[in-house]
């Protein structure tokens, strides 16, 4: 494991070195993150689609429990139990279209992972960087339990446990834990823990911090050990369920798949779970006596519990809802964690927005009117109306709002479009509007994907590292 | 330039406000108050109070600004402004969302009380290099450290003492008395 563990140094030292103008020494936190025996434990395993490219190179890396599927390269690199999920990267023949750019794309575009540590880590969607459109890059990056690294390529940088960037060239930087940011591109920047910031310059600029003392029963994140907290409690809870999945290789399907779904078989399907037309259900989404109205879909680290989603919902990667009865077109944003209870459901009404990384714990029934935007944390009515807005209000925003934790600048109807926007643009590439013919997105492309597994050395020097592996139709 | 040297502008350090150190913003303004008082009334009044230590050298300057800066809200709420500022907002923006706070905030005859007893050190400017000048230096030498640095005042220094305080609007006096000469000579 002498190899292993020289790597991991190397990761830690190039991080730190890139980290020094912000006096920031990651390796406390990094040390203790995964045990690295760990790293023999699991296989990694990749999907082979007609729809996607198959181009896989790994060298000199350790990919435990890690899934890929497009085309992708790592080197110098420790993955642990990670997503690298190349299906919505660009082709050859594309158009990116930037400001009054239209730049041609001259060679499928790959995700590639280099001396980085990635841990329990979603990285999907594709560079938005017109810099670099065709290589989507994880450099000198180390990221923590279920982070995204979302179409944002990065370099020098540490993501904190449940983090997300997206859509953000991200250099030397800090984002501290359950932070999301997207802003385009940033550098130099140490982002502290729970802050959830939206911009795009000269049209928006949207804020909120979630007070730390009501953050750490939730997730808190401290030196030389594990992050903790009922996030990391919830899921360690299901870990059992998830062992079954993938310790299993030919797996029944639990439940009706309609021929135009896509339900992954690494995916957990508990009992009284309907899965609708049009629906996505990725891998490692977690499903209990949940209800997928048409179009729906559950990212990676999903979990829908005793909940219903009439249609077209997204939940995006990480997001959690659980005993919650969700309308039309909601859109559920990264890591929002939604619980309602038994008897104290939570009710979500139409078109309503849950900005990522949103946190609602209640105990008496609530009830969210439709056509809301809402952030923040949210444990009753009075929690609700100070982190709440009518989108037709939001959209009348033109200059600056302060509204309890959350600042915002700039024109709100840009903010609300945008998100409509771009919940549109993810309905339509998941599949959610297929009509037969057209419209085919991953709901239907993902159906007939096969899994193939590969394995590490598990003794001598080189323990623990995957042999260098190229994977080529 | 100017026959002027700084020693014959200067304000002699005894003439001057000062406090020690360990004394209270209320302290100081008593003593700017005083000083004032038993100053010429003729000439610009003082802005700044010197500190002392225990063996009378200047260990800082502490202007009206850094009294005014003394009520402002410190820690989390300036912390919260940086924050802002660091993550995109427009200058106006931290500013309207200052000015609303504000208002929100304790009166003013409030937060005089609190920062009345609050310590000069705290809120003193040391100073920095090119805030010392000899004596002997002419005025256009005193004329380049006071805008190359943006002060108001120097500390003018005799050997490693320091004797008094030069201020701006003593230099400028005399500037604008040069410049009526050279006019009254030309016509």
């Amino acid at each position: 494991m002498k190899e292993l563990e020289k790597q991991l140094d190397r990761i830690m030292q190039r991080i730190n070195i890139d980290l020094r103008e912000l006096d920031c020494d990651v390796s406390p936190f990094i040390k203790n993150l995964v045990p690295l025996n760990q790293m023999v434990k699991f296989y990694a395993f990749y999907g082979i689609t007609p729809h996607h490219p198959l181009d896989f190179v790994f060298r000199h890396s350790s990919l435990a429990g890690s899934y890929f599927l497009g085309k992708i390269r790592t080197r110098n690199s420790i993955l642990y139990k990670s997503d690298i999920r190349g299906d919505e990267l660009k082709h050859r023949g594309d158009v990116f279209r930037y400001q009054n750019f239209e730049i041609p794309i001259n060679r499928d575009e790959g995700i590639d992972i280099e001396d980085s540590f990635l841990v329990k880590t979603l990285v999907h969607n594709f560079s938005h960087d017109p810099e670099t459109l065709e290589k989507f890059f994880i450099r000198d990056t180390v990221s923590s339990h279920y982070a995204n690294i979302h179409g944002s390529p990065t370099d020098g940088c540490f993501l904190g446990p449940f983090a997300t960037i997206d859509l953000t060239t991200m250099r030397d930087c800090v984002i501290g834990t359950f932070s999301y940011v997207q802003a385009g591109e940033i550098s130099h920047l140490n982002v502290g823990s729970g802050t959830v910031w939206v911009r795009d310059p000269g049209e928006f600029n949207f804020l909120y911090r979630h007070p730390l003392s009501n953050l750490t029963p939730y997730i808190n994140f401290g030196v030389g050990m594990p992050p903790q907290g009922l996030f990391i409690d919830f899921v360690e809870d299901r870990k059992a369920d998830f062992q079954r999945v993938f310790d299993v290789v030919k797996l029944d399907t639990p439940v009706l798949v309609p021929h135009n779904a896509s339900l992954d078989r690494y995916a957990v399907i508990k009992p009284k779970t309907r899965i609708c037309e049009n629906v996505l259900v990725a891998q490692r989404a977690y499903l209990q006596n949940a209800w997928l109205g048409i179009g729906a879909n559950a990212q990676e680290n999903c979990y829908i519990i005793n909940s219903r989603l009439e249609g077209y919902n997204v939940t995006a990667h990480g997001a959690k809802i659980i005993e919650a009865d969700l309308g039309k077109n909601i859109f559920v944003g990264f890591n929002s964690f939604l619980q309602g209870r038994s008897k104290s459901r939570l009710a979500i009404g139409d078109e309503c927005i849950i900005m990522p990384h949103t946190i609602i714990d209640i105990r008496k029934p609530l009830t969210i009117p439709p056509g809301h935007l809402v952030w923040g944390l949210i444990t009753d009515s009075a929690d609700l109306n100070l982190n709440s807005m009518a989108l037709k209000n939001f959209s009348k925003i033109d200059g600056g709002l302060v509204h309890g934790n959350m600042s915002f600048e700039g024109h709100g109807a840009s903010f609300v479009s945008a998100f409509r926007d771009r919940i549109h643009h993810i309905l339509e590439a998941n599949g959610a509007f297929f009509n037969g013919t057209d419209n085919r997105g991953h709901a239907q492309k993902n159906q007939n994907i096969s899994f193939n597994t590969i394995q590490p050395y598990t003794d001598g020097e080189l323990k623990g590292l995957f042999p260098t592996i190229i994977i080529q139709p | 330039m100017s026959d002027f040297c700084v020693k014959e502008l200067m304000v002699p350090l005894s003439e001057y406000a000062t406090v020690p150190e360990g004394s209270t913003l209320f302290d100081a303004v008593l003593a700017l108050e005083k000083a004032q008082e038993e100053f010429d009334h003729t000439k610009y009044r003082h802005r700044a109070v010197l500190i002392l230590d225990k063996s009378d050298q200047v260990i800082g300057k502490l202007s009206q600004l850094d009294v005014l800066n003394a009520l402002e809200p410190k820690d989390r709420d300036l912390g919260e402004f940086n924050e802002l500022r660091q993550y995109g907002f427009s200058s106006k923006f931290v500013r309207n969302v200052r000015k609303q706070r504000r208002l929100q905030e304790t009166p003013l005859r409030d937060i005089c009380s609190k920062a009345a007893k609050l310590k000069v050190e705290d809120f003193m400017q040391a100073p920095s290099e090119g805030e010392f000048i000899d004596q002997e230096a002419s005025l256009e030498i005193a004329v380049l450290q006071l805008v190359m640095g943006h002060h108001f005042s120097l500390l003018v220094t005799h050997g490693k003492k320091i004797v008094g305080i030069l201020r701006l609007t003593d230099v400028f006096a005399a500037v604008f008395h040069t410049m009526k000469e050279c006019e009254s000579n030309l016509s």
